[in-house]
């Protein structure tokens, strides 16, 4: 049975969390501040941790960032803020994913779903994610079975979206990863590069979409 | 062009200012006036007499003037000594030796107090000078922090009422989700609250975009990743309306703050799905001339009636045939938007019928 760790101060929230996570079989545990939830993680050791950015005293990017030292639990932001500075902030201090306030459950319940997956896909040198197939050992991609031509930077690109299929990565992770500060003007050659995998890619493959000021997510088909 | 002209820098060297030849003759003038007074008491007073008077006066000019004439009566006043007082009179040469050493003295004297005074001078305006700057620097930065704080303050402000009005609508949502679908009673609660969601969303986006908080944050864009923002939250609204979108295919890569410009768009796109009937498309042209991107919104519906184009984009204007539950905000802040990226809006009748929406923004490009 997985556990779920809730870090949010909305009591009424938390108890409705809670039955939607139980119902999915999920084991609840509950923090209503950043301290208690933060001690709630070293004890319980949840599989994924809700954590809200809002929370009175410590706030949720310095849960955040303290439970990163030592854990790698994938964590998903909720919050009410939907400024973009914020979400990229949270993304980079290590959470996983984030879902804005208001959201539906159906949302949520995928986002959970795809952020724990990725504990189990790093072994191999093959990353799949739906119909592409990404050969790691010898740089060769797949749709559908059929080979497709990539340049070594669209493959590292498309290796830096796919390994993360499903989740949002923001753009200055995608440029660490492929480029490592080698490009002048990375976010113009990232989108050149976006253009071409989306070409390549075609209807059939997975899309990519971006989310505005933000980065980019590989869309599971 | 005009403007060069005043902002032409000045030129290194400026010529003397009136005020310096004033002095320059107001000093002269002086030393000949009390030049003639110590003639006139010299058989009273004897030859150093006037030598004091004139250091006196070179003094007190040096308090008062710049170097130049104060330094120019000094020397001017040691040859009148020498020449009128000093025996024999009516000549530069001198005597007696300590005559001689008496207008060696005099010279330096004279020179040195009046280079002195003037420079004292000068650096007590310097300090001043100096001060008042660090004055003004200071209040500046008062100022700058004091603005900070305010707009911090706005901030979290407005960072913990969207807290308290979004964590209801929230939870009513989650809970909603619960219920299961199939429920009519929870399919109103639904329809209400999403309107209640939107009410908010506009609330608090006014607010934004009026308290000036709001800065573009520019990046390269694809115009297909915005069409994709715009589009994607108004999903539900636009399936009743077939969205048609022109134009994208040729664009290149734009210097723009996607997000801003995807909300200004979607806030058009909305109130379009609003007024026209179901089943109507919405056409979308988006074309660049001139680095100027511009997007026509197009739909099928009545138009806009007759003189309302003016108060369109106010603030809680609403047309007065208006659908209910509409606050009025949403194209107050799409024009908001715009301008804060310096762009525009306009909306007018289109030819064949329907309301034509124009947001024009400039923006850097580059062909991909």
């Amino acid at each position: 049975m997985p556990k779920a760790l809730i870090i949010d101060d909305e009591q009424q929230m938390r108890r409705l969390l809670r039955m939607v996570l139980e119902s999915r079989g999920y084991a609840v545990c509950e923090a209503a501040d950043g301290q208690l939830g933060l001690q709630e993680a070293a004890f319980h050791r949840p599989d994924v941790v809700l954590l809200d950015l809002g929370l009175p005293g410590m706030s949720g990017i310095d849960v955040l960032k303290r439970l990163r030292e030592w854990s790698d639990v994938p964590v998903l932001i909720l919050s009410v803020r939907d400024q973009e500075t914020v979400k990229v902030e949270a993304l980079e201090a290590g959470a996983d994913d984030y879902v804005t306030k208001p959201f539906g459950t159906a949302e949520l319940l995928a986002r959970l779903d795809v952020i724990q997956r990725r504990r189990f896909t790093r072994q191999s040198a093959e990353i799949t994610a739906g119909p592409l197939t990404l050969n790691l050992l010898h740089h060769e991609a797949t749709l559908n079975d059929t080979p497709l031509k990539l340049t070594p930077t669209e493959f590292a690109l498309l290796k830096t979206l796919a390994e993360h299929a499903g989740r949002i990565v923001t753009q200055n992770q995608i440029v660490r990863q492929v480029w490592a500060g080698q490009s002048s003007d990375p976010s113009e050659g990232l989108r050149v590069h976006i253009n071409h995998l989306r070409k390549k890619l075609g209807e059939s493959g997975p899309r990519i979409v971006n989310e505005p000021g933000i980065g980019y997510r590989l869309e599971e088909l | 062009m005009n403007t060069e002209d005043t902002f032409k820098p000045k030129p290194a060297r400026e010529p003397v200012p009136t005020h310096v030849v004033g002095q320059f003759s107001w000093g002269l003038t002086i030393i000949f006036v009390l030049a003639s007074a110590c003639w006139v008491l010299l058989p009273y007073t004897g030859y150093l007499f006037s030598a004091l008077v004139f250091l006196m006066v070179i003094v007190l000019a040096g308090t008062r003037w710049n170097r130049g004439p104060v330094l120019a009566m000094a020397v001017v006043s040691a040859l009148v000594w020498n020449f009128i007082f000093i025996p024999p009179q009516f000549t530069l040469h001198i005597e007696k030796p300590q005559d001689i050493i008496m207008f060696a003295i005099f010279f330096v004297v004279a020179l040195s107090m009046g280079h002195l005074i003037t420079r004292l001078r000068e650096r007590e305006a310097a300090l001043e000078r100096h001060h008042r700057e660090r004055e003004e620097l200071l209040a500046q930065k008062h100022r700058a922090e004091l603005l900070a704080e305010s707009e911090r303050l706005h901030r979290t402000l407005l960072d913990s009422i969207s807290h308290e009005l979004k964590t209801p609508i929230a939870i009513i949502r989650t809970a909603l989700d619960g219920l299961g679908q199939g429920n009519p009673y929870a399919a109103e609660i639904e329809t209400a609250n999403r309107r209640l969601q939107r009410i908010v969303e506009n609330f608090l986006e006014m607010t934004r975009v009026e308290s000036e908080a709001l800065k573009p944050h520019l990046d390269w864009c694809e115009i297909g990743d915005v069409l994709h923002a715009t589009t994607t939250p108004l999903h539900r609204e636009l399936a009743e309306h077939p969205s048609i979108i022109t134009g994208i295919e040729s664009l290149p890569l734009l210097m723009l703050d996607s997000r801003l410009l995807a909300q200004a768009l979607g806030n058009v796109l909305h109130n379009a799905t609003l007024y026209a009937p179901a089943g109507t498309p919405v056409e979308i042209a988006v074309s660049l001339t001139n680095n100027t991107l511009e997007f026509r919104v197009h739909d099928h519906g009545p138009g806009l009636a007759l003189g309302i184009e003016e108060h369109l984009f106010d603030k809680f204007y609403r047309a007065p045939d208006s659908p209910a539950g509409g606050t009025g905000l949403g194209l107050a802040i799409a024009r908001g938007l715009m301008r804060a990226m310096k762009g525009d809006i306009e909306a007018h009748n289109h030819p064949e019928g329907g309301a034509e929406f124009m947001l024009r923004l400039p923006v850097k490009t580059r062909t991909t």
